[in-house]
């Protein structure tokens, strides 16, 4: 799947990867990629744009952390960013019945 | 040349700040050792760097808009506190009654002339971040309006206080002390909350945006005055805006000095003030192209 299909829904992605734990950019990716069984095909850089937008927006916050001896940004889930899933998870399930409906 | 180095290269030839560019570093410098040789997978440093000075630049501008409005909602609190305490003294001071009329005359334009401008360009301002804080990255254009709304608010915020010091020393010798030391104290206080405001706008114009589009402009923000008669004649927006002023104001200024003919004095003065502003702030704020 072309990262142009991709356009807006990269940020509810990112949100629903880190509600499951707390993670840095590549621990994110790459759940990105198992879970979708790497049906993504996006520029990896691009994730960190959204990161920062999403904490920017208060839906992600983050810290450093070290691990593997280096120093890393760890992100989690805020609860406006919980709350902000949510919606979008029920605007994706209407938009999938919908589209469901009239492709068959 | 590494694809890290070159990353850190682009964030600087666009003014993303030293803090954020280090913090991106680390990230991406984390990322890359966690999987040496992937940075093809990355994407190209240039656009990776264009991505995060558009969505900065966007950020910034949004912030300069809100951090303008609050500056000059301080200021606002400053000159009505001064009026309303001005208004409560029996000997309440002519033009003639201060030290000179070198500085009577620039304070009162200073605080009749300049909060107005300061109110339209700061609210249209802080409308447009607000109306478009949903959107990650803005047109370069429509950065640099926002941009230039604030500076013209903050310009006339500064002009406001800057009267309101001047009223203070030209009747240093007229009004009670203790007036005298709260306006000009309290005026201090909101000149600084401006500075952080140009500061805070600074830091915001100094990230480099590259985002394509239009800038769109008054008719865009103010759907209500979209008519197309009005939108294709600016010049009449600018006349009708410059009536309403002159009318608005000068019925005030009747009503609360009992004079029809000082009212018509203010609303004249108000009404070609208004006309002066569009004509020479009009494209700065987008009301004309």
């Amino acid at each position: 799947m072309k990262s142009d299909t991709l356009n807006g829904q990269l940020d509810p992605l990112i949100l629903a990867t880190v509600a499951e734990e707390s993670a840095h950019g590549y621990a994110i990716l790459q759940r990105l990629k198992e879970r979708s069984s790497g049906a993504f095909d996006l520029a990896e850089g691009t994730i960190y744009p959204a990161l920062h937008r999403l904490e920017r927006d208060g839906l992600l916050t983050s810290k450093w952390s070290t691990g593997s001896g280096r120093r890393r940004r760890v992100y989690s889930l805020t609860r406006a960013g919980t709350s902000a899933l949510e919606v979008r998870r029920q605007e994706w399930k209407h938009f999938a019945h919908a589209v469901e409906a009239v492709m068959g | 040349m590494s694809w890290l180095d070159e990353l850190s290269l682009e964030l600087h030839a666009r003014g993303v700040p030293r803090r954020e560019r280090a913090r991106i570093a680390i990230e991406l410098g984390d990322h890359i050792a966690c999987e040496p040789g992937c940075e093809d997978r990355l994407g190209d440093p240039r656009a990776l760097a264009t991505s995060f000075a558009d969505e900065l630049a966007t950020a910034g501008a949004r912030n300069s808009a809100f951090a303008t409005f609050a500056a000059l909602a301080v200021a606002a609190v400053v000159l009505i506190v001064s009026q309303i305490t001005l208004a409560g003294f029996a000997n309440y001071p002519g033009y003639s009654n201060g030290i000179s009329i070198v500085l009577f005359f620039p304070a009162i334009l200073g605080m009749l002339v300049a909060p107005q401008v300061a109110l339209v360009a700061g609210t249209l301002a802080v409308w447009r971040a607000l109306r478009r804080r949903r959107v990650a990255s803005l047109p370069a254009r429509e950065i640099g309006l926002i941009h230039s709304r604030a500076r013209v608010a903050l310009g006339a915020g500064f002009a406001t206080m800057v009267g309101v010091e001047l009223y203070v020393v030209d009747f240093s010798q007229r009004l009670p002390a203790w007036w005298l030391g709260l306006i000009g104290g309290l005026a201090a206080v909101a000149g600084l909350g401006l500075v952080a405001a140009s500061r805070t706008q600074l830091r915001a114009r100094a990230i480099v945006s590259d985002a394509a589009g239009q800038p769109g402009d008054i008719y865009d923000d103010l759907p209500v005055l979209g008519w197309h008669w009005l939108r294709t004649r600016p010049w009449l927006l600018g006349a009708l805006a410059s009536v309403a002023v002159g009318l608005a104001l000068g019925a005030f200024e009747a009503h609360a000095e009992h004079s029809i003919f000082e009212g018509i004095q203010r609303g004249l003065f108000e009404g070609v003030a208004a006309a002066l502003g569009f004509l020479l702030l009009g494209r700065a704020i987008g009301a004309r192209r």
